[in-house]
């Protein structure tokens, strides 16, 4: 794992995908937020979401390969704590509904815990795409084409947690 | 995550201490369905000294009930605070046969209440 500050409230941490290293980076989002909020309540459960979204990168954005990239980005303002999940893997096109499955179901509870442990969530895609034009010496507009291939997108999951430091 | 077992007469004990996460899961999975294969059909799980746990091992505690329900056995688990936080948020207290300590899960499985 490795960590830039890029700003006195702005750190960010980097992984490889590898359910071995969820457990560090859960630890020192956990010190982190305890160092933010004073609350260890608090610290627990952003800990927790930011643990549930990395198993979901490494199972669903990268299919369990190892050793793709994993940014977080931990971001403190007064009252408020952002944090970003970075993977540039295979996107999704919606969020999960955040509901329990069939109490016996051994997969479904993730997204249930992320919306339990933050205030507010959202996902942005961004994709890069190839577009290809072919002209010919004939051509008329009419038979310009364009082929467009995804070549690689950026995804973000933001976790929001809003605080009141504990004395 | 440390992994630790143990027999008290005819119930099988297997005691979990540290972090309980995805990472650990093949291990734990492997070792319950072991023991629930060649045991008894008496289980603890105890996880009091269990400090952070996610929904993966969730999904491990639940493949051990069932196996051990297609056993006809009986499977207990002794929690921590941050386990039944995460066992309650998730409402698998209502699957789970949950027991505060050790000594009283132990005192369960041999007077069979």
């Amino acid at each position: 794992m490795t960590a830039d500050i890029n700003a006195p409230d702005i750190i960010t941490l980097k992984i490889v995908s590898d359910p071995k290293n969820v457990s560090p980076l859960g630890e020192a989002i956990n010190a982190l937020c305890l160092y933010a909020t004073n609350s260890e309540v608090y610290a627990h459960d952003i800990q927790l979401a930011v643990v549930e979204a990395l198993n979901n990168v490494i199972l669903h954005a990268y299919k369990s390969q190892k050793g793709n990239e994993i940014i977080v980005k931990w971001i403190q303002s007064t009252g408020c704590l952002n944090i970003e999940i970075i993977d540039y893997g295979i996107s999704m096109t919606a969020l999960p509904v955040a509901a329990l499955p069939e109490i016996d179901a051994e997969g479904g509870r993730g997204w249930w815990i992320i919306n339990a442990c933050v205030d507010e969530y959202y996902y942005k895609a961004v994709e890069y795409v190839e577009r290809e034009r072919v002209c010919t010496p004939s051509s008329s507009d009419s038979d310009v084409f364009h082929n467009s291939l995804l070549k690689s997108s950026r995804n973000t999951l933001t976790l929001i947690k809003y605080f009141q430091q504990v004395a | 995550m440390i992994l630790h077992e143990q027999q008290h007469n005819d119930i099988d004990i297997i005691e979990l201490s540290g972090r309980f996460i995805m990472a650990d899961t093949p291990e734990v999975r492997n070792r319950l369905n072991s023991l629930i294969k060649e045991g008894s059909g008496k289980l603890i799980i105890d996880l009091e000294k269990v400090t952070f746990i996610d929904s993966s091992a969730c999904a491990v505690l639940i493949s051990a009930f069932k196996n051990m329900q297609i056993k006809s056995g009986r499977l207990v688990l002794v929690t921590s605070p941050v386990v039944q936080s995460l066992i309650e948020l998730t409402r698998l207290h209502t699957i789970f046969e949950i027991i505060p300590t050790l000594p009283r899960a132990i005192e369960a499985l041999e007077s069979n209440k």
